[in-house]
């Protein structure tokens, strides 16, 4: 049927909206010196009953998950988002159910089928499902609501605004409904520690889906930067597929593949890092053609696109499972508040994939200097954005 | 042809009852067949010879009765138990896969096992190559099938039969596909497998065939057995009557015509096909009210084309045809129909019906779009259902009712449907491409009637036949085409057969060139 | 045929249509209950597979499923509605390419024509703007809508009529041309200003939404009535213009010349084209009202579900629509029905993933299976059928008697 091509579309969707991410199934063999989020989990689950909190009774919760189209095993958000609430359902001794719509007309039901069953919890995942999820968290301001990737916009009366001026303030608004987002350059920054390690000719190379989308921009400032701190001279070229249209953009492989093709025999890099759903996964072949490197973006792509795994070194990782569970266990313990939750290197909200492919040479020094970044960016010492965050020049 | 062996007969059934709902097709039917015997089994369409048949081959099963095989009695389960038995079928319709080769069509389900799953292609040829000498089929085994003729591959057909070893052969109409020259092989190899001891049941409605090979003609009519003959001791008249269950005239008197005034003026023709070649170069011709024209011609000689620029269906690149005085010149098929045109097809299957409709949908295909049959956009169902009754009675068509699928009807009824619809109205021209072609004696007799019926009533008619008896029979004129021309027109009631035939054949004189050139 | 001629005819009729009728509904009722057994067997075996803890070989859990499948789609006022909300396109597309079988047709364009509807529908509500009335742009919406359809359709049936390019390689190809042209309207002249990510707005937010069927309160002699939405959240407005539509499709097919010349063309376009029908002008008109229905499935769908599209805006109705003109064969109200079944299934999948746990991806098999055994009986009949000697050896894949044998 058409699986296959709902991946995709799951994958544009998902890469459209940027703010998505996992990690939390790659903790094991982790490079970085991540704690294991299933620890960190384990420990706060353990913690959370004993530590007799201010407000009442811990709220009994019935946590169920929309997915966005595509399937829930896809080693890429779905299924990472699905973790997360599992996992953190499991500490606290319920169950976390799932469903995957079919297409778009089943958001706004599916999100409803989780109320008319008494859920309080319900975890949506990706910008597409956004607006439904508003609209649902107006309408049920009791039921606590987390979508994955979505920085809720509302205008003054805690709705969808179709301006995009914000004016009103989601928080205040609905105040039990939680955006999930993730600090993009910071995993970018470690990206770009690895790729100027690898590089033998300094000359690397990085491609964004669209220029104008502030999530794509900072994966390609943090990249520049980290790669800067790696070898001061390594050269950094830049391109974008796209300046408006959004299918050239994220959702078309063959033209990703044509375009990264040309940008690697032009601007001669050895490795190359991309941010542009599956025109993303056209880079990648392009670049296991040419006998470059690789570098993923948002999951650990070395797992969700094995077409590439023997050029890709590692991947920047938004880590989405260990983020919706630190949310539902917050929820749990009655210290979640509404409005945008940030995920960073501080909660383990972002990193980097483990190195599987020990066919490619990783130089001694990297470990070290990938742990003393995200040491710093945890203390908040290390600057992986320019002034510019989240604007190309 | 009978020796001693002929005491125990090869084949017998005795007692044949199939019912079907509604239906007995086959009502104590009692068959014997000697060996090597040629045994023709004739009856109208839809007599019951085919479920007798099929009873035979395992296809169905009987209700009441027994088959014996050399006297003893047997059960055949379905068609690879008669074929082990020795029994063997050449339908119609070939069983063949054109892709493959002869020898590999002769082989496929009857593959031997000596080399585990792979085709001992050596062996087989081998055996092939014997049986095809020995009975004198002129047969390359290693041909596609895809590229033999007709006739070949209803040899690939027998071929098949005899490589299993048949010693009962039965063959369905197996001269409705062929060409005289094929048909008169086909008897010669047929008589070749009688004389080696095989039985051949022969199926037919065609009384001068089963006269020319049979050995003993058995005739049913309406499932019944009706009688039994030898060719000798009977003639057509008879076995017609045998099988309609009355007098037929075998040939229709087409009376006096009373000819009218022009209705139809063709002049100049000229028709090319898809690829641009001119294949009717001009075509003159005239008919009166009142008048049957025939065209006699071998197949291929621009009929089809003539025809359809005739009906609207091919522009024509050149020349006139005008209907009664009216220009109707390239005229689309509707505006001919409008304008009094009528046109029986050749093929009916293809053209002529919509099978998987009911017969009142047939019956006005080709005047559904009017009144009474719709109002505007709108059908009407009631004057469809009403008109269907009035025709099917008025046509005898042998339906249990109008609104059964047309192709649950035998070949005779199906074109009796064609001709209700055409002949209802008042037409001023009527078109018929092989008008009987495929059909039984009492069929051919009812659609001349009618055909002479139209006529009288002053239409122009248009026959067109690779039949030259039918063409002789019922013809006021008859003009000969050859390579899209009329080369001879000769008056229908004095012309002479072989002098046809020979025009037919050659074109005559009138184009020694083109002959030179062709 | 030894019964007496003509006469006969009104005692044969009513058994002979009867008996048919029969045969045609038992085959989709058995094949319909072959896959459930088939997918409550496959339910079991991979019970233990499952990503939600259940027990391996869980004999329970087929019935579970089924019993959720049930009560999630009949189970509830929300539950119909939900249901007749999911049938609304299914019915739609159904009829557009159950419209195609009957004219001998293959329509696979399903997809591009959904899409195409919706972006026409969408096109009416961004010109108009952020208040607008919907009694005017709803309507004005759908007509739209179902005119970019018929485009979506026109196209291939003018291709095969121009150049005879078969109308299965055409709408193929076509659904991704029409899956880029989507999303490039998404991200182009349908994309809300300001929008940080390509979107379109919201219908339902500018009040260009079908509004769910709401009947308002009346107060007779004390008694208040009604007042409530009467077939629960998810009925909107959409699914009068199914209920509609099938019938309007059933009268323009046995009831107008116009449907007889589309049958006749469809069972055999030589005969059709001999008694003078254009056949031509057929294939591009029925392919054109097809693609009309099939926009229709999707400007309904944006205007009463959706109301929005963002880039992965898409449909697998293409799919589904044959599966259920399939399941109807090609017949209105057969159509009706495999899409009330297929939009109850889709309905009661959200409760079935929910509780018992059983993906819906269940639905997804039933409807494959039940389409495996429709197409193996289907093909067996149509190839006892075929002639396999003499003319036919010239005849390459002609797969116009196919698809009249699939509307029967």
């Amino acid at each position: 049927m058409t699986f296959k091509h709902r991946n995709v579309l799951a994958l544009l969707a998902a890469t459209a909206l940027v703010a998505s991410a996992c990690s939390s199934s790659a903790a094991t063999a982790s490079p970085v010196v991540t704690p294991s989020p299933v620890v960190t989990e384990a420990a706060s689950a353990t913690a959370a009953p004993s530590a007799p909190s201010a407000t009442a009774t811990p709220l009994a919760l019935k946590i169920g998950v929309v997915t966005d189209v595509g399937r829930v095993d896809d080693k890429n958000f779905n299924q990472y988002s699905y973790e997360g609430a599992k996992a953190a359902a499991t500490a606290l001794g319920t169950t976390a159910e799932y469903v995957v719509p079919k297409d778009a007309s089943d958001y706004t039901k599916d999100i409803q089928s989780f109320i008319d069953q008494k859920y309080n919890v319900i975890v949506t995942v990706g910008f597409n499902l956004g607006d439904a999820t508003i609209k649902a968290a107006k309408a049920n301001p009791n039921v606590w609501f987390i979508a994955v990737d979505v920085a809720p916009c509302v205008d003054a009366t805690g709705a969808p605004d179709s301006t995009f001026k914000c004016a009103g303030d989601a928080s205040k608004l609905l105040p039990h409904l939680i955006g999930v987002t993730f600090q993009e350059d910071q995993a970018g920054y470690l990206a770009g520690i690895v790729a100027a390690s690898v590089s033998k000719t300094g000359n690397i190379g990085q491609l964004g889906g669209i220029n104008n989308n502030p999530a794509v921009v900072r994966y390609l400032q943090g990249y520049q930067l980290g790669a800067a701190s790696y070898k001061a001279s390594t050269k950094v070229q830049t391109d974008f597929f796209s300046t408006g249209d959004l299918g050239k953009a994220y959702g078309d492989p063959v033209f990703g593949k044509t375009f990264s093709t040309q940008f690697i025999k032009q601007k001669g890099v050895d490795v190359l890092f991309q941010v542009a759903g599956g025109t993303g996964n056209g880079a990648l072949d392009a670049a296991c053609a040419a006998n470059i490197l690789a570098i993923g973006v948002d999951v650990d792509e070395y797992l969700s696109y094995p077409t590439a795994d023997k050029c890709i070194v590692t991947s920047a990782e938004k880590h989405l499972s260990s983020a919706v569970n630190q949310t539902i266990t917050a929820i749990s313990k009655g210290t979640a508040a509404g409005g945008v939750s940030k995920f960073n290197a501080a909660n383990d909200g972002i990193g980097i994939s483990p190195f599987h492919n020990t066919a490619i040479t990783i130089p001694a020094d990297v470990q070290g200097k990938l742990d003393t970044a995200l040491a710093a960016m945890k203390a908040g010492t290390l600057k992986t954005c320019p002034d510019t965050c989240g604007t190309w020049k | 042809m009978t020796g001693e062996l002929a005491s125990v007969p090869a084949l017998e059934m005795r007692g044949i009852t199939k019912r079907y709902p509604g239906v007995v097709a086959n009502d104590h039917i009692d068959l014997d067949v000697r060996r090597g015997e040629i045994h023709a089994l004739l009856g109208e369409n839809g007599a019951g010879k085919t479920t007798l048949m099929n009873i035979l081959y395992g296809l169905a099963r009987p209700n009441e009765g027994e088959i014996l095989l050399d006297g003893k009695t047997v059960q055949i389960a379905d068609p690879s138990d008669a074929i082990s038995r020795g029994i063997s079928m050449v339908h119609q319709h070939f069983m063949l896969v054109p892709v493959l080769s002869v020898a590999e069509n002769v082989v496929l389900g009857a593959e031997t096992m000596a080399r585990g799953p792979f085709l001992d292609r050596r062996e087989a040829s081998k055996r092939i190559a014997a049986l095809a000498a020995q009975f004198g089929f002129e047969l390359d085994p290693d041909a596609r099938v895809g590229s033999l003729s007709v006739g070949q591959q209803q040899r690939v057909e027998i071929l098949k039969a005899l490589y299993r070893d048949a010693q009962i052969l039965v063959l369905d109409e197996p001269t409705a596909v062929l060409t005289p020259q094929e048909t008169d092989e086909i008897f010669v190899l047929l008589r070749r497998l009688a004389d080696d001891g095989r039985s051949i049941i022969f199926i037919s409605h065609k009384l001068y065939e089963v006269l020319a090979i049979a050995d003993r003609i058995t005739v049913i009519r309406r499932g019944r057995v009706i009688g039994d003959r030898k060719p000798g001791e009977t003639t057509e008249a008879e076995l017609a009557e045998l099988m309609v269950g009355r007098e037929v005239e075998l040939t229709v008197d087409r009376g006096a015509s009373h000819v009218g005034g022009p209705m139809l003026h063709v002049e100049g023709l000229r028709v090319t096909d898809e690829r641009k070649h001119e294949i009717v170069p001009g075509v003159s011709l005239d008919i009166r009210a009142g008048e049957i024209l025939g065209i006699a011609g071998v197949a291929g000689n621009g009929q089809d084309e003539l025809i359809e620029a005739l009906i609207g269906l091919r522009k024509p690149s050149g020349g006139k045809v005008s209907l009664d005085g009216r220009d109707i010149t390239g005229c689309s098929p509707r505006d001919m129909n409008r304008a009094g045109v009528g046109y029986v097809p050749g093929d009916r299957h293809r053209f002529g019906l919509i099978l998987s409709f009911p017969v009142y949908d047939n019956l006005i295909l080709t005047s559904y779009y009017r009144e009474p049959y719709s109002h505007g956009p709108l059908r009407d169902g009631a004057a469809v259902a009403e008109s269907a009754d009035a025709q099917v009675a008025r046509f005898d068509i042998r339906v249990p009712s109008s609104n059964v699928a047309t192709s649950t009807l035998s070949g005779g009824n199906q074109q009796k449907v064609i001709v209700a619809r055409e002949f209802e109205r008042p037409l001023k021209l009527l078109i018929l491409d092989q008008p009987t072609r495929g059909l039984d004696v009492g069929s051919i007799e009812f659609i001349h009637k009618q055909i002479i019926a139209k006529r009288d009533a002053g239409t122009a008619v248009l026959l067109v036949s690779a039949e030259l008896d039918e063409v002789m029979e019922i013809s006021d004129r008859i003009a000969v085409i050859y390579r899209g021309r009329i080369v001879a027109e000769l008056d229908g009631r004095t012309a002479d057969k072989s002098a046809v035939g020979l025009l037919m054949a050659t074109g005559g004189e009138a184009n020694p060139a083109e002959e030179a050139t062709a | 045929m030894s019964a007496p001629a003509g006469t006969a005819g009104s005692g044969f009729s009513l058994r002979d249509w009867g008996s048919s009728l029969f045969w045609t509904l038992a085959e989709s009722v058995t094949a319909i209950l072959l896959a459930v057994v088939v997918g409550g067997i496959g339910i079991t075996l991979f019970s233990g597979f499952l990503p939600n803890n259940h027990p391996a070989f869980d004999v329970g859990l087929p019935f579970a499923a089924y019993g959720a499948l049930w009560s999630g789609a009949v189970g509830s006022i929300n539950g119909i509605g939900s249901t007749l909300s999911y049938a609304t396109p299914l019915a739609l597309a159904g009829l557009g390419v159950g419209l195609g079988f009957k004219a001998g047709l293959f329509n696979i364009g399903g997809r591009g024509q959904f899409l195409m509807g919706s972006v026409g529908a969408m096109a009416v509500v961004t010109v108009m703007g952020p208040s607008q009335n919907g009694l005017i742009t709803v309507p004005l919406a759908l007509i739209v809508g179902g005119l970019f359809g018929a485009f979506a359709g026109f196209i291939p049936g003018a291709l095969k009529a121009t150049s005879g390019a078969h109308e299965v390689v055409t709408t193929i190809m076509l659904n991704y041309i029409f899956v880029f042209a989507t999303y490039w309207a998404i991200s182009g002249p349908l994309r809300l200003p300001n929008s940080p990510q390509a979107i379109t707005a919201d219908a339902s937010a500018w009040g260009a939404a079908l509004p769910t069927i709401h009947i308002p309160e009346v107060d007779i002699l004390g008694l208040h009535l009604f007042g409530a939405d009467v077939l629960g959240r998810d009925a909107h407005y959409g699914i009068l213009l199914a209920v509609l539509a099938l019938p309007v499709i059933w009268f323009l097919l046995f009831r107008t010349t116009l449907g007889f010349e589309i049958r006749a063309a469809g069972a055999n376009s030589d005969a059709a084209r001999y008694a003078g029908m254009k056949t031509k002008q057929l294939v591009v008109l029925t392919m054109s009202m097809a693609g009309g229905l099939c926009g229709l499935a999707g400007a309904t769908t944006l205007l009463g579900v959706v109301h929005q599209m963002a880039p992965g805006y898409d449909t697998t109705i293409g799919f589904d629509a044959i599966t259920v003109a399939l399941v109807g064969r090609s017949n209105p109200v057969g159509i009706g029905l495999a899409a009330l079944l297929f939009g109850g299934m889709r309905a009661g999948a959200q409760t079935m993933q929910i509780s018992p746990g059983v993906p819906g991806e269940l639905v997804d098999a039933l409807q494959m299976f039940i389409l495996l055994f429709l197409v193996i009986n289907i093909l067996r009949r149509w190839m006892a059928k075929r002639p396999t000697g003499g003319s036919a050896l010239t005849t390459g894949a002609e797969v116009a008697p196919l698809a009249a044998e699939v509307s029967k």
